[in-house]
């Protein structure tokens, strides 16, 4: 499951490649590139249905003791002083004029040690946390999809009608 | 003096380590929900190890002497896992609305202490986590 040393991350959802959403939306704001794969490839700029994502990025970290990490023979041959997290969160909601189709959370938490030779970068770790968080929503929404593909489905029927 | 001193710095050395806080208290949760005690009690070895130990959603490090409640929701599979530099640990749990015991446990590594998690039962696990273990924050 740990894709390297001390990562903590749901890896397998993400490992699946991304399908588009049998519906389309248009981003109500945002950048299209920092999305849930399965929302990038489901955007259409004129459509009814609005996505609206949000991703918020919280970093952690743990240190051994320097004091102890010093007279600790280990520390030389590589073993980790601490490690660094990275905590996403992220909110996908699925709109259709006033009426709320679906509103997805996810919430990961990734950490990597570091040890005396090497150590992540934040970078490193804030990739690794959203591309598990967008995989959740992802996994989230696909397993809500033929629901929301009704709803919009019907909701279109009705608008016919109405007019 | 110098007897007293060290025993001094001693004592602040090792219990320095433990985790601080609340003592235990009983977890809320609402209907259709379950608890999961993630539990440490004290120990030296590893003492100075705090991985992240995460159920579902949410997160949470563990020092020696420490506990966190994780409430779920009831009616899925709930997976808790730690992981170190070496080696990961994970439980799976088909989550009820009711308390679930984890104990969090070391053994030996190359270079790093290896954490397990062992589920417990609940008539253990009750007295030794009100007897061991003060209260832990969730990461942000």
């Amino acid at each position: 499951m740990a894709p390297s040393s001390g990562a903590t991350s749901p890896a397998t959802a993400s490992q699946l490649p991304a399908q588009p959403l049998p519906f389309k939306g248009r981003l109500a704001d945002g950048d299209p590139s920092e999305l849930p794969p399965s929302v990038a490839l489901s955007l259409s700029s004129n459509s009814i249905v609005v996505f609206s994502y949000r991703e918020e990025l919280t970093h952690d970290e743990y240190h051994i003791p320097l004091w102890v990490s010093w007279i600790d023979p280990v520390t030389y041959f590589g073993s980790p002083l601490g490690d660094y997290g990275v905590t996403a969160f992220a909110s996908l909601s699925v709109t259709d004029g006033d009426r709320v189709l679906g509103d997805y959370t996810a919430k990961v938490h990734v950490s990597k040690s570091y040890n005396l030779y090497h150590e992540p970068t934040h970078q490193e770790l804030e990739e690794a946390a959203r591309a598990a968080v967008r995989a959740k929503i992802d996994q989230k929404l696909h397993n809500d999809a033929d629901r929301l593909a009704q709803e919009i489905a019907a909701a279109n029927i009705s608008g016919t009608i109405g007019r | 003096m110098r007897v007293a001193a060290a025993l001094l710095t001693l004592s602040v050395l090792v219990t320095g380590c433990a985790a601080q806080g609340p003592p235990f208290e009983k977890a809320y949760a609402p209907p259709d929900h379950a608890t999961i005690y993630v539990y440490r009690p004290y120990s030296y070895a590893c003492s100075l190890l705090r991985p992240a130990v995460t159920c579902s959603d949410d997160t949470a490090r563990i020092g020696p002497g420490g506990y966190h409640a994780f409430v779920v929701p009831a009616g899925q599979k709930v997976e808790c896992s730690v992981e170190s530099s070496e080696t990961a640990d994970k439980v799976e749990i088909q989550a009820e609305p009711r308390v679930y015991y984890i104990k969090e446990q070391f053994g030996w590594g190359v270079l790093t202490g290896h954490p397990h998690l062992n589920p417990m039962d609940a008539d253990q696990a009750q007295t030794e986590i009100q007897s061991c273990c003060v209260k832990e924050p969730a990461l942000p």
